[in-house]
């Protein structure tokens, strides 16, 4: 299977993961996993949220340590109880969530647990000189002065990967490293990557982007359900990949189109929202053109810090600084959203991406998170009234299948995909006419993002609009009737549903993908 | 920003904005000194006159300022460190309090010298500091909890120790004697200008200032404080570091207790109340984040002279104390509103 060495197989392979085993809890999260990396190649991992793939790399990167199974170096066994053991191993990780210390300057950053040190106080001279050497190997300018913050996620990325380089790693694991980089930066990237692989360092690629695949890998790891679904070759076809991640073909996955549409529920021309103060890492909405009918779910696609997140929110009212210019229509009517009161009136709902962080009470019952937006309409004359919130809550359950069947549990003990479900259906409860969904399946495993699939359909044939952005394009494919790329702020394309992958990838990055094919 | 450039060349997608947030950064970085120099100005202009002499100006009353705020500046010196770390330490008055009465009692009650007086006092306020730290870091509970409940314990025993009476101090040789070496405390050198307690906070802020901007334990402060998973992940050992801030502040409210006792020649377990509140409105207002990860040394220091040099102002010209704590509320806020500002433009970090 192997297609990186077929002819030289090397003798012993750097890395070596055989059939681990790791639990949390009742849920097993790895459950027999085998996976092998030879030097001078990178290895990407592929797997749907849930699928494993990041309790694998905090194995290896000594974040975690398994509950039954080896790691092998070299051929020897080896156990890590902590990062810097991995690391002294050669195992280097780059985390999506990079970990630098966003106050401290750059040269600070490389050496954080490294200083140079003379007589007591620090060499920062002889740090800075180092700094600057470690930098130029890579061939991006960067001011070593300047506070991490203070850099572009691109720039950050690179000073990230520069520090965990440091060590001379013989294995480099990168978590996602292009979720946040633009198609340039994404460019760099690759070209760190092919860098370290000619000089014999063994890459572990996790990513999600089946897209990115040919361009940077030699062979394909496919994690589903804690297992190796399979290994691959990277140029094989993207069915297959995904055939491999979800288990199942795609059209199984995903309801339906809608076939009839009712009125326009959101019109979007030309309209832009201003922030009154300009934020950093905040890409407002500056030329918009977007309509979503009754009936109809429309996607929205493109890389992070395209937007979507930050249009979906100014839709909503959410509290920004600022207000709407051009035409902003709801059902047929200007409005200015210009709260989150408005928005409601007008009949939008908002589900967020993160549902523990701002979508639901965690520590609350699920009775209790359910009925939280439409508190107004179960406490007649101020005061809670069990029965109707009961009534609300069985609707819940009923609609959406929330599993156990039980209101009066934390909301936090419910599995991520659950939850998922609680956060959307407490939105439904309160009756929108048009659903804003921020990534409505991120960390839910392929059942329960087939269940919300359903929902949101049966939602759009009961008359609702639905606008869902997403970062996962089989989903927007498979999912919406049609699909608005959102670049640095603007609507640049529209799709109709079931549109090849490519076309839509073309739009969202602004490259011709053939050009790196060729 | 035209479409044809993305964003890796970041001159280009930076270059406009950041003309106005450096200017406000630049305020706010020193906005201790600027509003130093503010109250420093405003001292001159609406200080009482007495024969001819702005009496805000006199050498006695600059003595007076520098002495009145050199306890809680010694503790803010602590103190910085804690809270560039995201932490908060409020046990630091009673701690003052509890160590002014155990050098009083240790000197006269039970005889002992200087120098194993003062090494005992610091070393239990240090120890206290590294307790709490340690319970906080071993338990993973706030610091806000930890050390106020430290407030209450050192409060007590200080009434225990003292039984809740002023414990006086006299000089001279023999049984029941403190060495008169110790009053040097609450005298003037130099010609009767430097207050020696003044001496001792400005050691204090030379050793702070020093510790924490050149060596390795100062970079570790910032790094805990800024990104603490980072910090771990790069080897940072993050509970030590934690520890040995709290450690920092108990040894300086140790010493700030000392010099409490040796300026007013008692002990007592009644004061030191609020301490603490003001050592962080030192910080505050000298710029440090109470997020962690950001801060300066000498904005404390500055801090803690303004608002020293704000209330004598104000006490000089016969306003009401109730004024004071109004005042001192007010360049609190506008001091968090400013840094609020400047994050807010420089986005992230929270």
């Amino acid at each position: 299977m192997s297609t990186a060495s077929p002819s030289a197989e090397p003798a012993r392979p750097i890395l070596e993961v055989r059939q681990v085993v790791k639990s949390f809890g009742g849920a097993k999260a790895l459950r027999g996993v085998d996976f092998t990396l030879y030097a001078g190649e990178v290895h990407a991992l592929l797997g749907e949220n849930g699928a494993g793939k990041s309790t694998l790399m905090n194995i290896l990167s000594g974040v975690l340590t398994a509950d039954e199974g080896e790691l092998l170096i070299d051929g020897v066994a080896v156990r890590f109880n902590d990062p810097r053991e991995a690391q002294a191993a050669g195992i280097a990780t780059i985390y999506q969530e990079l970990d630098l210390v966003p106050s401290l300057d750059v040269t600070a950053n490389l050496f954080l647990g490294h200083e140079i040190v003379r007589n007591g106080i620090l060499d920062n001279a002889a740090m800075r000189a180092g700094a600057r050497q470690r930098l130029a190997v890579i061939d991006v300018d960067i001011d070593i002065n300047r506070r991490v913050d203070h850099l572009s996620i691109g720039h950050r990325q690179v000073v990230a990967i520069v520090k965990a380089l440091s060590g001379a790693p013989r294995v480099v694991i990168m978590d996602e490293p292009t979720a946040a980089l633009t198609a340039s930066e994404v460019d760099s990237l690759f070209d760190i990557v092919r860098g370290l692989r000619a000089k014999g360092v063994a890459i572990i690629y996790i990513s999600h982007r089946l897209e990115e695949v040919p361009f940077v890998a030699d062979r394909v790891t496919v994690l589903r359900d804690g297992l190796v679904a399979g290994e691959t070759a990277p140029n094989a076809l993207q069915s297959d990949l995904v055939r491999l991640l979800v288990g199942r073909p795609l059209d199984e996955l995903y309801p339906r189109r809608s076939t009839k549409l009712g009125r326009p529920l959101l019109n979007l021309e030309h309209a832009r929202f201003r922030l009154w103060h300009e934020r950093s890492g905040w890409q407002p909405a500056c030329g918009v053109n977007l309509t979503v009918h009754a009936g109809e779910i429309v996607g929205l696609a493109g890389i992070m810090g395209s937007g979507r997140t930050e249009l979906l929110m100014a839709l909503f009212g959410s509290g920004l600084p600022g207000a709407w210019e051009g035409v902003v229509e709801v059902d047929g009517q200007a409005t200015k959203l210009q709260s989150i009161a408005v928005a409601r009136l007008r009949g939008l709902a908002f589900v967020t991406d993160d549902r523990r962080g701002n979508g639901l009470m965690i520590r609350m019952s699920v009775g209790r998170n359910l009925v939280m937006s439409i508190l107004r309409q179960v406490t007649p004359f101020f005061l809670a009234s069990p029965a109707k919130e009961a009534e609300v809550e069985e609707r819940a359950f009923r609609q959406f299948d929330i599993r156990p069947h039980d209101a009066t549990i934390a909301v936090g003990a419910l599995s991520g995909g659950n939850q998922q479900k609680v956060v959307l259906a407490k939105e439904v409860v309160g009756e929108p006419h048009l659903l804003l969904l921020d990534e409505p399946t991120r960390g839910i495993d392929v059942g329960a993002k087939g269940e919300i699939y359903a929902r949101l359909r049966e939602l759009a044939d009961a008359g609702l609009g639905v606008l869902v952005a997403s970062s996962e394009m089989p989903e927007l494919i498979g999912l919406c009737d049609k699909i608005v790329v959102l670049r640095e702020g603007r609507t640049v394309a529209e799709f109709p549903g079931g549109i090849d992958e490519h076309s839509v990838l073309a739009a969202v990055t602004a490259k011709e993908i053939a050009h790196h094919v060729g | 920003m035209s479409d044809s450039t993305p964003q890796l060349a970041t001159p280009a997608s930076v270059g406009k904005r950041p003309q106005r947030v450096d200017l406000l950064a630049v305020a706010v970085r020193f906005q201790s000194l600027i509003g130093l120099a503010l109250v420093s100005v405003g001292g001159i202009v609406f200080s009482p006159v007495r024969h001819g002499q702005i009496l805000f100006l006199a050498p006695d009353n600059i003595a007076n300022i520098i002495r009145a705020i050199s306890e809680t500046g010694i503790i803010a010196v602590g103190m910085t460190f804690v809270i560039i770390t995201a932490g908060i330490d409020l046990s630091v008055g009673a701690l003052l309090s509890l160590s002014s009465v155990l050098t009083a009692t240790m000197m006269v009650s039970v005889g002992w010298g200087l120098l194993p007086t003062l090494l005992t006092v610091t070393l239990v306020g240090a120890a206290f500091g590294a307790a709490q730290g340690l319970i906080s870091t071993r338990f993973q509970l706030e610091p806000f909890i930890v050390t106020l409940a430290g407030l209450q314990v050192a409060r007590g025993l200080a009434l225990v120790v003292s039984g809740n009476q002023y414990i006086n101090i006299s000089y001279g040789d023999g049984p029941g004697l403190a060495p008169p070496i110790f009053a040097i405390l609450g005298e003037r050198l130099f010609n009767n200008t430097v207050p020696v307690a003044t001496l001792v906070f400005v050691a204090f802020a030379v050793i702070g200032t020093i510790v924490l901007n050149t060596t390795r334990f100062g970079r570790y402060v910032f790094a805990v404080g800024g990104n603490e998973r980072a910090a771990r992940l790069s080897g940072v050992p993050v509970s030590l570091i934690k520890i040995s801030v709290y450690a920092i502040t108990g040894f300086a409210s140790a010493t700030a207790g000392i010099v409490h006792a040796g300026q007013f020649n008692f002990g007592s377990a009644n004061d030191g109340t609020g301490y603490e509140l003001t050592a962080i409105a030192a910080v505050v207002i000298g710029g440090t984040s109470l997020f962690g990860g950001a801060g300066s040394m000498i904005g404390t220091v500055a801090g803690a002279v303004m608002l020293g040099a704000l209330a004598n102002l104000l006490q000089l010209n016969n306003i009401n104390a109730a004024l004071q704590l109004l005042a001192t509320g007010a360049i609190i806020v506008l001091a968090a509103v400013l840094q609020s500002l400047v994050r807010r433009h420089e986005g992230g970090s929270r």
